[in-house]
């Protein structure tokens, strides 16, 4: 638990660390959004891996979870499991649509 | 009352009360957000027209990001120098991250000011004319003498409101005056039409009717003028008001003035003989948007060269939506559209008469019957805008919240900081955590909104 002065005094360095490479990961998430790949949707794939390898930099060592106690993990394992469910609502809607006498509504 | 486990952990859960409830509350503000961004997708797959890609400020968003991932540096650098006694310095990034978020809020209200002063112009052809209104949008109707005013007799959601809803678009700076039926002359104000109605409501119902109707008659013809928004409908010879009012007149203009700096002709199936380049409009910009598409096309073929044409949504879009930079198209052989040196048109003439001053753009006067729908670039447009306003709305007041309570901390509670500096730590940690989960959702939002 980062609650003695020596654990605090060496997270300082890292702090200003991952910041940085916070920002080197934005500009290359701007770059790379102008590089054309073969799909969009590829696009879209490396944009959101950047944009959760961020998220896991400031989630893990700004929001000290790295180092955090059991119960919070637990809260946080039943979040994920939601969020889980809640995209995959979608797929499961997306792959099962409204259907009026043969006609499909969806876009195909 | 003492609250226990405050300031020291639970020997049990290792946690103090904050914490455990914090990431409680965090974990809820991942289903509220998971939720719209559900939503996006949604939307997104679900979109019958090109999804706007890069159509938004990039720099600015960039900016916006740059200057929350600092705040997320100086916020938990606020909990550490609080932790290690150095108040100076908690003090100084505590003051850092509550400007940061000043400066996001401040780019914010740019970007939704410039979308609010943007239009989007759909024609009959399915072209869209982007460009802004320097006159704004208004229909002018003249000669107008006669009102017929209808009241239900039963209570319904439609009923004359003149003093609301049709003074208001009179152009006359007086007062205007009306005569009723019975040659009495009056002001309209709400007492006076009060009684015109209560008389009208008493008639209709011993005749039986459901409706009380009456004439008022203009002392003088009256002119309007009101945002298309603002009146029912209109014919060459009639104007109908909100509230079901109905007067007789004349239609002296209902044509839009808009200054275009774009032409989207993705939703025609022609783009080369868009409504945009007919001879009344943009004529001479033909020339340049069939270079700038073969151009584009071209450089496809030669970087892309296995690639099919048709889905890629990039290219559908610098071929097909045409970005204009100048009063006047570029000259044949210089640089495509794109490119365009701003401030180097200054006076050029615009087709349709030139601005005072700079002309960056030129001005079209198009006539209502060519038009089929426009709008401000705001959720009236689209879902794209209306989901882009969702999230970044509901974010920037994320974003206000957590510097309120971070502001609060910083200015009010100096005396906890004084006798009892580990509390004050354990409220800046916890409200720390809340920021950091504001800067996680823009982290997300920003590729999402602005660059994919």
């Amino acid at each position: 638990m980062a609650d003695n002065v020596e654990a605090i005094q060496k997270s300082i360095k890292w702090y200003f660390i991952i910041g940085a490479l916070l920002i080197l990961f934005s500009g290359l998430t701007v770059g790379l959004s102008y590089v054309e790949l073969p799909t969009h949707s590829l696009n879209i794939i490396v944009g959101m891996i950047l944009a959760t390898i961020k998220a896991a930099l400031v989630a893990l060592i700004f929001m000290h979870l790295s180092h955090e106690r059991p119960l919070i993990y637990k809260v946080l394992a039943f979040t994920v499991v939601f969020v889980l469910a809640l995209f995959l609502l979608f797929v499961f809607s997306h792959g099962d649509p409204l259907e009026f006498e043969g006609m499909y509504l969806h876009n195909e | 009352m003492d609250i226990p486990y405050t300031v020291h952990a639970r020997p049990d859960t290792g946690l103090y009360n904050a914490k455990i409830g914090v990431w409680l509350f965090l974990a809820s503000e991942v289903m509220l957000f998971g939720g719209l961004f559900s939503a996006y997708i949604f939307l997104r797959v679900g979109a019958d027209y090109p999804w706007p890609v890069h159509d938004l400020d990039v720099t600015l968003g960039f900016i916006n990001t740059v200057v929350l991932i600092a705040s997320s540096v100086t916020v938990v650098m606020a909990w550490a120098m609080l932790k290690l006694r150095k108040f100076g310095w908690y003090r100084i990034n505590m003051a850092i991250t509550v400007l940061c978020a000043g400066v996001f809020m401040f780019n914010k209200t740019l970007e939704y000011k410039a979308k609010f002063a943007h239009y989007a112009v759909k024609l009959s052809d399915g072209t869209f004319l982007t460009g802004h209104l320097p006159h704004g949008y208004q229909v002018k109707f003249g000669d107008v003498t006669e009102f017929a005013i209808t009241i239900p007799v039963k209570n319904s959601a439609v009923t004359a409101d003149p003093v609301g809803y049709v003074l208001p678009y009179i152009e006359e700076s007086t007062a205007p005056k009306f005569k009723t039926e019975d040659g009495k002359e009056v002001t309209l104000d709400k007492a006076t039409f009060a009684e015109l109605s209560a008389a009208a409501l008493k008639k209709a119902e011993a005749e039986k009717k459901s409706a009380g109707t009456f004439k008022l008659t203009a002392t003088a013809p009256l002119k309007f003028a009101a945002k298309p928004s603002e009146i029912f409908g209109y014919t060459d010879t009639s104007i109908t008001f909100r509230d079901g009012t109905t007067a007789t007149g004349k239609l002296i203009d209902d044509k839009m003035t808009l200054e275009v700096d774009g032409i989207d002709a993705r939703g025609v199936a022609q783009p080369d003989n868009s409504l945009a380049f007919d001879h009344r409009y943009l004529p001479d910009w033909q020339k340049a948007f069939v270079a700038n598409r073969e151009h584009h096309l071209a450089e496809f073929e030669k970087n892309y060269p296995t690639r099919d044409k048709a889905r890629s949504a990039t290219l559908q879009k610098e071929s097909l939506y045409f970005k204009l930079h100048s009063a006047t198209p570029p000259a044949e052989g210089a640089a495509h559209g794109e490119g365009a040196k701003h401030g180097a048109e200054a006076h050029s003439p615009t087709p349709h008469g030139a601005e005072h001053g700079e002309a960056h753009h030129p001005t079209v006067i198009l006539e209502k019957k060519d038009i089929t729908f426009f709008s401000n670039f705001t959720p009236k447009l689209n879902t794209y805008y209306a989901i882009y306003f969702t999230l970044t709305g509901l974010h920037g007041a994320h974003v206000v919240i957590g510097a309120l309570v971070l502001a609060y901390f910083l200015v009010f509670d100096n005396k906890r900081l004084k006798h009892d500096p580990e509390h004050l730590a354990n409220r800046v940690e916890v409200g720390g955590l809340f920021w950091h989960f504001v800067d996680l959702v823009w982290i997300f939002l920003f590729p999402l909104l602005y660059l994919l």
